[in-house]
């Protein structure tokens, strides 16, 4: 749920990197440092453990300034994957505006895949997100690695979905910047009416997303 | 249900204060001045100081970021490089994201540990509302088991009464024919004997009369008195031994209907065999033969009219078994402490599959209707109650062969 502070004067929207373990939500995150390019970069807090687990979660502040003057705050997350850390993953989802759910295209974690997605499902219902308004974009991750699940396989799965899919390696930075797009694309759509985005602060959706990327893909 | 409605603590934007929390702030204000070597201050977003005094103000002021936004400004009132200026506020930027990273993450261990400790509450309160039904279940339990005992026992006194009522029906138009029959023939004989008298009436009255012998003799020819007094004779044995055979069908299924007689009596097993055997009788049809082979047996103390219901329900399998043609044969014998009856046949036989199945309730290979599928269920528990056992061996198409083993009194 996007904040609007005391002044009016920043908008702070929150976005979740979700999945389960090791599917490179972090990775996400820091290759988002790298390649993208708006106004305001903030430097990536990492609360890991010694062995690359997220133990908490990580954040990369964002900004970008509306035509009016209005700051508006991305606050991008990441979860903990493990199973264990169920309620940190409850806090940190908790009011967010939209969510990338990193999916591992290695065709062994399709069960860890799916039982994270039905993870977020109840997860979001338990914190009182709408899941079927709640921005979503599924990314398939890893598709630099051999023994994969086939693009065709995945996009016959997510197609009856309202979902889009994004195909990405995030540790060579491919796809991450247009995961984002999409999914600025959709929160734009979400909070523009309440925030009157474009009609008071003449900020439409390519400005709004093209801000945030900054730069062609 | 967890409530969501404010903005996470770990989420919110820390003060300036609360970033340094953790810092000895006097040793961080010295260390700035010793390395920049001039006086420094440290103000809040909304530039109030908040380390260092008034005296320093007016010089270049630097802004502190933790995320995007500054945080605080670090004011330097000497004059010194650029270079030295920026290492500064990005040594003091870096301090204030590490307190920030330890602000985030105890506000957040706090949250979750609060969260799963309400959780672990919960289900802590659901336990023990659990625990209070199970205990009150448990209290509870030994009348509700009596209940049910009384249920079932009620629900079992139904099954024997209606499988009794099956029997009894299965027998009763064998029963009426049987008992029609000579009843048919009495009424027959008395209605001959009625005209007998009337005739020796005729003949009484001709003696009264005073008639002269010769016409006496004459009217003997004439009424046949010859014929009559000795067909007199025989059709009145004929009608006593028809009755006779009346009062013992109608004293054998007395025998065997009065199950419900309460209690165990001393019982001459044969006898009893012999009276099933006598109601059974109707029922045999066609090239049927019975062959009994009673052996020297002691008498049981048993409930003679359940004991008689379960040789009533073996002998009518057995009937039906055989069909029209083959042969019966019910045995006793002295075994153990008690005594071995065996009902045998030469009949159809049960198939293996079928064979552990016949003492189920309800399980019938009979056509619907033309059996409960109660009878052995119910003479299986009845030996049951008499602390005996029942035992049945077949072959298809050779025949089949029950066995009950009673001992002489009930434990």
């Amino acid at each position: 749920m996007a904040e609007l502070d005391e002044s009016g004067s920043k908008l702070t929207i929150k976005l979740v990197y979700y999945g389960p373990a090791m599917s490179g939500k972090t990775t996400n995150l820091m290759s988002l440092h790298d390649v993208l390019r708006p106004e305001l970069k903030g430097e990536i807090m990492t609360l890991e453990t010694k062995n690359d687990r997220t133990l908490f979660f990580d954040l990369l502040p964002l900004g970008i300034r509306a035509p009016s003057g209005l700051l508006i705050k991305f606050k991008l997350y990441t979860v903990p994957g493990q199973v264990a850390h169920d309620s940190t993953r409850k806090a940190v989802l908790s009011r967010a505006d939209g969510v990338v759910f990193v999916a591992d295209s290695q065709l062994a974690q399709g069960l860890n895949n799916a039982e994270a997605f039905e993870n977020l499902a109840d997860n979001a219902a338990r914190v009182g997100l709408d899941f079927e308004t709640l921005p979503l974009v599924v990314q398939y991750n890893k598709r630099d690695l051999p023994g994969i699940v086939a693009e065709q396989d995945v996009l016959a799965r997510w197609t009856t979905t309202s979902w889009p899919v994004v195909f990405a390696s995030a540790v060579s930075g491919l796809g991450v910047r247009t995961t984002f797009a999409e999914l600025l694309r959709r929160v734009y759509r979400a909070v523009d009416a309440q925030y009157q985005l474009a009609a008071a602060h003449r900020l439409d959706e390519d400005r709004f997303v093209s801000a945030a990327v900054g730069g062609a893909d | 249900m967890e409530v969501y409605d404010c903005i996470n603590e770990f989420e919110r934007d820390f003060s300036l204060m609360e970033l340094l929390g953790g810092v000895d702030r006097a040793r961080l204000h010295a260390a700035l001045e010793t390395l920049l070597g001039c006086a420094v201050r440290l103000l809040d977003r909304d530039g109030r100081p908040v380390l260092g005094s008034a005296h320093a103000a007016g010089g270049q002021r630097l802004a502190l970021a933790v995320e995007l936004e500054p945080v605080g400004y670090l004011e330097i009132a000497g004059e010194v490089a650029p270079a030295a200026a920026q290492a500064a506020a990005a040594l003091m930027a870096m301090i204030l994201r590490t307190g920030a990273r330890y602000l985030m993450a105890s506000s957040l261990h706090l949250h979750t540990v609060k969260s799963d400790y309400e959780e672990l509450q919960r289900r802590h309160e659901a336990l023990t509302a659990s625990e209070a039904r199970y205990r009150d279940l448990a209290q509870h339990l030994e009348q509700r088991v009596a209940e049910q005992v009384q249920t079932i026992d009620q629900n079992q006194r139904q099954l024997y009464q209606a499988e009794k009522m099956a029997s009894v029906g299965q027998l009763a138009a064998g029963v009426a024919h049987e008992i029609n029959n000579p009843i048919g023939f009495i009424k027959s004989n008395l209605t001959t004997a009625r005209q007998y008298s009337a005739k020796l009436a005729e003949y009484a009255a001709a003696i009264k009369a005073g008639a002269p012998p010769a016409q006496l003799q004459q009217a003997w020819r004439q009424l046949d008195l010859d014929f009559i007094t000795e067909d007199f004779a025989a059709l009145l044995d004929e009608s006593i031994h028809g009755a006779e055979r009346v009062a013992r069908i109608v004293a054998d299924l007395k025998d065997f209907s009065n199950i419900d007689r309460s209690g165990t009596e001393w019982t001459d097993i044969n006898e009893r065999i012999r009276s099933v055997c006598n109601v059974a009788a109707t029922q045999i049809k066609g090239d049927i033969e019975l062959v009994l082979d009673l052996g020297e047996v002691p008498r049981l103390r048993c409930d003679a009219g359940r004991i008689g219901q379960v040789l009533m329900n073996l002998l009518l399998n057995a009937i039906q078994a055989v069909a029209d043609r083959g042969r019966i044969r019910i045995a006793t014998r002295p075994a153990g402490d008690g005594i071995a009856i065996t009902v045998e046949d030469n009949g159809c036989g049960i198939p293996r599959e079928a064979l552990s199945r016949i003492f189920d309730p309800f399980y019938t290979r009979r056509e619907v209707g033309a059996g409960t599928g109660l009878g052995l269920t119910v003479s299986r528990d009845i030996v049951a109650a008499h602390s005996g056992r029942i035992e049945v061996q077949s072959a298809e198409g050779q025949g089949t062969t029950f066995t009950i083993y009673l001992p002489v009194e009930v434990n």
